[in-house]
């Protein structure tokens, strides 16, 4: 008896087929319980409020509240993809399942881009639901002018950030207790970095290689985009140096997370770390 | 349950928490994680302040050092609360121990509170780290004069005030771990829901007066208020106008959250008994 080769459609569909079944486990398994869905979005909420309070003891412009509550929103994607993106092997591996990914007849990245897919939607439908509880409790101004504009610099935000969060999961792979405490790491750090809770890392009190350093995380280039269609109701012209590096951050970070996928996953086969429980 | 048998538990639960959070890594790498993140939030914070400087408002140096002290004392409410919130779930799900702790001699009261205390000495350094740091980059690289001076601090209202605010914030993790004992999945959402709230209502970033009226009743029965204002109170940068009231209120709210947390705990521990609960194992 031989084996028959499966032809390249046979494997596109596959995987195609792997990354629906785990998108579809990742959108049943985050909204299974309302009491979740209500505290992730309320929970952000609490936090914007308290700085659009602070906003207002300053006697800054309510625009400013607008900023964070953008912010507030997009922090629920960073959120999302250290903790459901980045940490996902690490939670798999203490589960149990990561072995079975692993013997799966389909590619690793049909499997991150299922989870990346899942992640998104989810995350947009609590995104969304900050935003409207956002200005419905604040009462702040937006002003879009551009709505596929808008659309666009969102969408290459998203892809972008899930692509950073497929590189880390990649790396991620073999971590144990360190996955915790690098996701608490990279959290407040990155809130700061990206002007999350601050109108734009792009302004003069800044230092210059502070901005810099900042440029190189995707959520502040899109953060600062978004800000400006929606807030300062702007358009292509003043958006598409951030959409052209968006779309740079997208193409070096999806092969970057093929490689490093490959190489942590030979290296955990070699050291004998990839069903390692409880480290 | 004698005292020297529940310090000696305590102390013991305090070493296994020790070990647990920090021996994945060498000194130096616990250290940088365990301070990057509240420097981060001090950081968001003063630059809001600095930005709104910067549109003509003018700097509130007064404002700013408040804002310091307050954030960075905050990080003991971010660090317990969050820290105490996964307990349950890690010692039941993950590492499956805490049906075999609850029926040791030590009971489960001396193991929470040690394991609380390891979260108070990681968020002691962090607190005295980021107002080091404050006074650098603030005073020393921005040479924005901010009037902070931690040589004139007075300490006899600051340690009883941190160890009223510990212990209550202690009694408050006391309270979600029992509510973890009887609930599935929580554990994320209830430590960090707290310290939102605490966040919002603490008068943290902005005076408490600044809140609508209609929730400034809740900030007044928050231990943390007090807690905060006093710290405040210790560094010369008090606005309620009494230390001393604010640290009287600060004992009557800790001990208030500590008879609730107990009566809280109790009843948990009688459900979870008798529905079995202290096995169950949750995965996502």
């Amino acid at each position: 008896m031989t084996l028959v080769s499966p032809t390249l459609r046979d494997e596109i569909t596959a995987n195609m087929r792997a990354a629906k079944a785990r998108m579809w486990v990742r959108i049943k398994g985050g909204n299974r319980e309302l009491t979740h869905y209500i505290a992730e979005v309320v929970l952000p909420v609490l936090t914007i409020g308290a700085y659009v309070i602070l906003y207002k003891t300053l006697g800054l412009p309510s625009s400013l509240g607008a900023a964070v509550i953008i912010g507030g929103a997009m922090i629920a994607f960073w959120t999302n993809i250290l903790w459901n993106m980045s940490a996902q092997w690490f939670w798999e591996k203490e589960m149990g399942n990561l072995e079975m990914y692993m013997v799966a007849p389909v590619s690793r990245m049909s499997v991150l881009l299922g989870m990346a897919m899942g992640g998104a939607i989810n995350t947009s439908l609590r995104a969304t639901g900050i935003i409207l509880l956002g200005v419905f409790v604040f009462q702040v101004p937006f002003q879009v002018h551009d709505l596929l504009v808008a659309g666009l610099v969102f969408l290459l935000t998203v892809i972008s950030l899930y692509g950073l969060g497929m590189v880390f999961a990649s790396l991620y792979m073999l971590y144990g207790r360190e996955a915790w405490h690098t996701n608490m790491l990279l959290q407040e750090p990155v809130f700061f970095l990206s002007g999350s809770y601050f109108p734009t890392i792009y302004v003069s009190v800044i230092p210059v290689w502070l901005q810099v350093t900042a440029t190189l995380i995707p959520m502040t280039v899109g953060l600062d985009a978004i800000r400006r269609v929606t807030i300062q109701g702007q358009g292509l012209m003043a958006v598409w140096p951030h959409i052209l590096a968006l779309i740079v951050f997208i193409a070096i970070l999806i092969p970057v997370a093929r490689m490093a996928l490959n190489y942590m996953e030979n290296l955990g086969k070699r050291e004998g770390r990839l069903t390692l429980r409880w480290q | 349950m004698a005292v020297a048998d529940f310090i000696k538990s305590a102390r013991e639960s305090f070493w296994v928490g020790w070990k647990v959070e920090s021996n994945w890594a060498d000194p130096v790498l616990f250290a940088t994680y365990r301070i990057v993140q509240p420097l981060a939030s001090l950081l968001i914070v003063a630059f809001i302040v600095i930005i709104g400087a910067s549109t003509g408002a003018g700097l509130q140096r007064d404002y700013l050092a408040r804002l310091i002290v307050s954030t960075a004392f905050f990080v003991y409410v971010a660090q317990i609360t969050t820290n105490m919130g996964w307990l349950v779930h890690t010692d039941r799900s993950r590492y499956e121990v805490l049906k075999n702790i609850y029926i040791s001699p030590g009971t489960l009261h001396p193991y929470i509170i040690g394991r609380g205390l390891v979260s108070v000495v990681n968020a002691t350094i962090s607190v005295i780290v980021t107002l080091l740091f404050s006074i650098a980059v603030f005073n020393g690289i921005l040479n924005l004069g901010i009037p902070i001076n931690l040589l004139s601090v007075n300490l006899l209202l600051l340690v009883p005030t941190v160890l009223l605010g510990v212990s209550g914030l202690i009694a408050v993790g006391y309270m979600l771990s029992a509510i973890n004992i009887v609930s599935n999945r929580l554990e994320f959402i209830l430590g960090e829901s707290l310290a939102g709230i605490f966040f919002l209502l603490g008068g943290v970033i902005f005076p408490v007066t600044a809140l609508p009226s209609q929730v400034q009743p809740l900030s007044a029965i928050l231990p943390i208020t007090y807690f905060l204002d006093a710290v405040r109170d210790s560094f010369g940068l008090g606005t309620t106008g009494s230390a001393l009231l604010d640290l009287g209120y600060l004992f009557v709210t800790t001990i208030g959250i500590g008879i609730f947390a107990y009566a809280v705990y109790r009843k948990a521990e009688l459900r979870a008994k008798r529905l079995g609960l202290f096995d169950r194992k949750s995965e996502y």
